[in-house]
């Protein structure tokens, strides 16, 4: 699995499923930050679909782990 | 003492839940600490973690008339409506202009909605799936004729309903209020928290394990009537309801704020407001879901307000037997608290182990959480409390004596110092004006407004915050702030818990339940959207209002009809005369996303092309609109140097009782509204120099108008404004009002109406220079009509 599709997949959820600008969402834009405002509702869709699409079960994991989509594709490489 | 044109007391109680299908089953089975938490016999569990929920087991339901038109809320609010109108000895009304009826709900038609998604989308479901025929199929079975809506205020709406019946007979408005709550346990509230990993597989335990929530159904209704009327009939009362306390978070759409701020201010504020001691309280009903989140929370709360004041306050909640009954949840725990006051018991909260009770300990301090078994105690007041969604707060006392409820007595003058407009005409003040200036009318018979980000950019709102909306909250958010910055209000850490608002909406939530609906439809229960449902419930725009804002104070979303647009106006003027708030945000909000277009196309309800008000065409241009007003005394306004458009002088409500769907044949209730707001405002039919119809080109809609109009005013100039605008519902309710205040002002110079003479129809034009007094009207379904007098 090349980390450049998950990035790709990981943002076009970010802009369908959280309503977050694509313009504004680079792959190391901080998701805690002010800028995406990731709370805990969305940490549950984002587990929801890496679930589904990957089988890979990011339920319970450090924050560290959420901080953007690379640290979230690099988990999901790494696990798969 | 309170003085007794204040007193508010009980004179009959109605209930339908897990453990009971009446109070005296309920009431058994709580003193018997039975649970009627059990896995779920209706909705689909396929591959979800937690399958237990508290259903009702009645299979007479449907012993009611035409029981194929109603949804199963309004079953579950009949049966209650039922038994606590028998309760209280009272006969049905004849469309008694007296008798009002609020009932709360957070989702409604649920079971309809999904009915109508799985069983061949069967246009007889549609009219059963927003929360607006709740109170109106009330309304028509004890033939009330006063006011009539519904609270949306999810989880808190079962409180906030009885305090509002209580504002009503206070300000004279009713002597008699079935108030409530209805809520069915269904797949889209199931699914929901479900995503939400709000759902406790064990289920709830509240204020101990505090591992989540298990969902209940049922319905509570409470007969609030005035001390007076009760007195005069012989009525057997059961106690007096005194003060409530209804604040806002301004926090998060779902979890409640940590620091408890806003529900010890609404606490607070019931005491207050009630006259009464901390120390005369004697046992809390509590919300207690079951999450940590609210749970914590509200151990705060309690000890913050309670500690070093009431040494021998007892709490628990009752969700541990009932579930979490949602819109009901605050109408059946408020029966449960006047029985509680009434035989001197203190209920449990089930589920307490011996290891349990010893972990509790600390957390309790010298609160006594009832553990797993009730028992006697003397009881003086008891307080019920609710926290919704929304971030909503509600807190009500009821007491065995009086109290010392003060209602002011002062006459506040009214003024709107603010606008916000959203609609296809444009998305400002100056865009609609222009608009009305150059004539604009539809082309399409569905026209509807979409926010642009630039929008957002110049109201300083970031995409971290809107991108949570749907299309129906960001229509509020954006007028809100609008009115606000029009009224050149600033919220501030000091006057934040002085400003409320009241949203007014005929659909409310509806198309994003629906579509939560069409995602679980097809994909199973397991597959809700955790971030989709937050927007299901219909006090979700109100909420993110009062988050972006940061606005505290009392926040009520009403429901019933376009007539909404109106009654947010009337129950924001109650709340500053009562010294609540000084400051109101009312509005009207109503949407037009595909979802509605299509279920209004097959009500039959849209023109097959655009039809111009009074054409007789056979339906009307659906459009939408989100209308904000800053509402506050004209003293409060001059104080503060802010431009006063208008005054608001009074309002008056009329109903006649037909199915919901219906309008026909309830011209006389038209009539009453508006006979009813002139004596309010002390203005004669004569002054009124223009009246802004609700017509909206369905004949039935604007014969109705037309007949009324002509019968009161002659040939006075009737302004249609959804001529331009389309059926925005609520959301042009409120519009006419901004119309109108735009006109007296002077803001829009001139209009075009429509006279009506000998049955015919032509047109005039208004000059504005030169009107004093305008009267609005709206309509609802059902038969409910409300009328608004400005003044300059």
């Amino acid at each position: 699995m090349e980390k450049s599709e998950v990035q790709a997949k990981l943002k076009e959820f970010f802009m369908s499923n959280l309503g977050v600008d694509g313009d504004i969402l680079q792959y190391d834009t901080p998701l805690f930050g002010d800028e995406v405002g990731l709370d805990s509702v969305d940490s549950l869709e984002i587990i929801s679909f890496v679930d589904d699409e990957y089988g890979v079960s990011m339920t319970g994991l450090k924050k560290e782990t959420f901080l953007s989509i690379d640290t979230i594709a690099d988990y999901i490489v790494a696990n798969a | 003492m309170t003085e007794e044109k204040n007193r508010c007391v009980v004179t009959g109680l109605g209930m339908i839940c897990a453990i009971g299908n009446s109070v005296e089953e309920s009431w058994k089975n709580v003193l018997a600490s039975v649970s009627g938490i059990k896995h779920t016999k209706t909705v689909d569990t396929e591959n979800c973690y937690a399958t237990l929920a508290a259903e009702v087991n009645c299979d007479t339901l449907d012993d009611i008339d035409a029981p194929e038109e109603k949804d199963r809320a309004s079953k579950l609010c009949l049966k209650a409506a039922k038994e606590a109108l028998a309760d209280a000895s009272l006969a049905k009304g004849n469309d008694d202009p007296r008798m009002s009826v609020i009932i709360g709900s957070c989702v409604g038609g649920a079971v309809s909605i999904e009915h109508y998604y799985k069983n061949g989308k069967n246009k007889e479901d549609i009219l059963k799936m927003p929360i607006a025929p709740i109170a109106s199929q009330v309304a028509e079975f004890a033939g009330a004729g006063g006011i009539v809506t519904n609270v949306g205020n999810a989880c808190a709406a079962g409180t906030i309903s009885v305090a509002y019946a209580c504002d009503l007979i206070r300000a004279g408005k009713a002597d008699v209020v079935l108030a409530g709550g209805a809520d069915s346990f269904a797949s889209i509230p199931y699914s929901g928290f479900l995503s939400l990993h709000a759902l406790d597989e064990n289920g709830c335990s509240p204020f101990n394990r505090c591992t989540g929530i298990t969902l209940g159904e049922g319905a509570g209704v409470v007969v609030v009537e005035s001390y007076a009327h009760a007195k005069a009939r012989g009525a057997k009362v059961y106690c007096e309801v005194l003060g409530a306390g209804v604040t806002t978070d301004a926090h998060h759409i779902t979890a409640p704020r940590e620091d408890g701020l806003c529900q010890i201010e609404a606490i607070e504020r019931a005491i207050t407001n009630s006259g009464v001691s901390k120390k005369e309280i004697g046992y809390v009903n509590g919300h207690g879901t079951g999450t940590a989140k609210n749970d914590n929370a509200e151990f705060l709360s309690l000890h913050k307000v309670f500690d070093g004041e009431n040494d021998i306050l007892s709490a628990s909640s009752t969700k541990a037997m009932t579930g979490h009954c949602l819109g009901a949840a605050g109408a059946i725990e408020a029966v449960f608290s006047i029985k509680a006051l009434t035989t001197n018991t203190v209920l449990p909260t089930l589920g307490y182990t011996e290891e349990d009770k010893e972990k509790l300990k600390e957390k309790a301090g010298k609160i006594e959480f009832v553990q797993n078994v009730p028992h006697e105690k003397e009881l003086t007041a008891v307080m019920s409390n609710s926290f919704a969604f929304g971030g909503n707060n509600a807190s009500i006392i009821f007491s065995k004596n009086a109290g010392d409820v003060k209602v002011s007595s002062s006459k506040p003058n009214i003024a709107i110092t603010g606008l916000g407009l959203v609609n296809p005409l444009g998305h400002t003040k100056d865009a609609y004006i222009a608009a009305v200036k150059a004539d604009s009318k539809p082309t399409e018979t569905s026209i509807h407004s979409t926010i642009e980000t630039s929008e957002y950019d110049e109201l300083g709102i970031k995409m971290a915050f809107y991108r949570k909306l749907d299309n129906f909250s960001q229509l509020q958010v954006v007028t809100g702030m609008r009115a606000l910055k029009d009224a050149k209000l600033s919220v501030t850490e000091e006057n934040a818990k002085d400003i409320g608002n009241i949203v007014g909406t005929s659909e409310g939530a509806l198309g994003s339940t629906y579509d939560f609906e069409e995602l679980i439809g097809e994909k199973g229960n397991a597959k809700g959207s955790a971030f989709k449902f937050p927007n299901t419930v219909y006090n979700a725009a109100g909420g993110y209002l009062s988050i972006c804002s940061g606005l505290k104070g009392y926040s009520v979303t009403v429901t019933s009809g376009p007539v909404s647009g109106l009654t947010s106006i009337a129950y924001s003027m109650n709340v500053i005369k009562e010294g609540q708030e000084k400051i109101m945000l009312a509005t009207g909000n109503d949407e037009n996303i595909p979802i509605l277009d299509n279920l209004f196309n097959e009500l039959g309800y849209k023109a097959k092309s655009v039809a111009a008000p009074y054409s007789g065409a056979d339906g009307f241009v659906l459009g939408d609109a989100s209308t904000s007003l800053v509402l506050e005394d004209d003293a409060n306004a001059k104080e503060r140097g802010a431009t006063v458009y208008a005054h608001i002088l009074g309002y008056g409500n009329g109903r006649k009782n037909v199915r919901f769907g219906q309008l026909s044949g309830t011209e006389e209730a038209l009539e009453k509204a508006i006979a009813d707001a002139l004596a309010d405002s002390g203005v004669k039919a004569d002054e009124i120099d223009v009246i802004y119809g609700f017509a909206n080109g369905m004949k039935v809609v604007d014969d109705i108008e037309k007949t009324v109009l002509s019968k009161c005013f002659g040939e006075k100039p009737v302004i249609a404004i959804k001529e331009r605008v389309g059926e925005g519902r609520a959301g042009t309710a409120t519009l006419q009002v901004a119309h109108a205040a735009l006109m007296l002002h002077g803001d829009i110079e001139s209009d075009n109406a429509y006279v009506f003479s000998n049955g015919s129809v032509s047109r005039k034009t208004v000059e504005s220079s030169g009107l004093k007094k305008a009267l609005v009207i709206s309509y609802a379904l059902g038969g409910s009509y409300t009328a608004v007098v400005l003044g300059k």
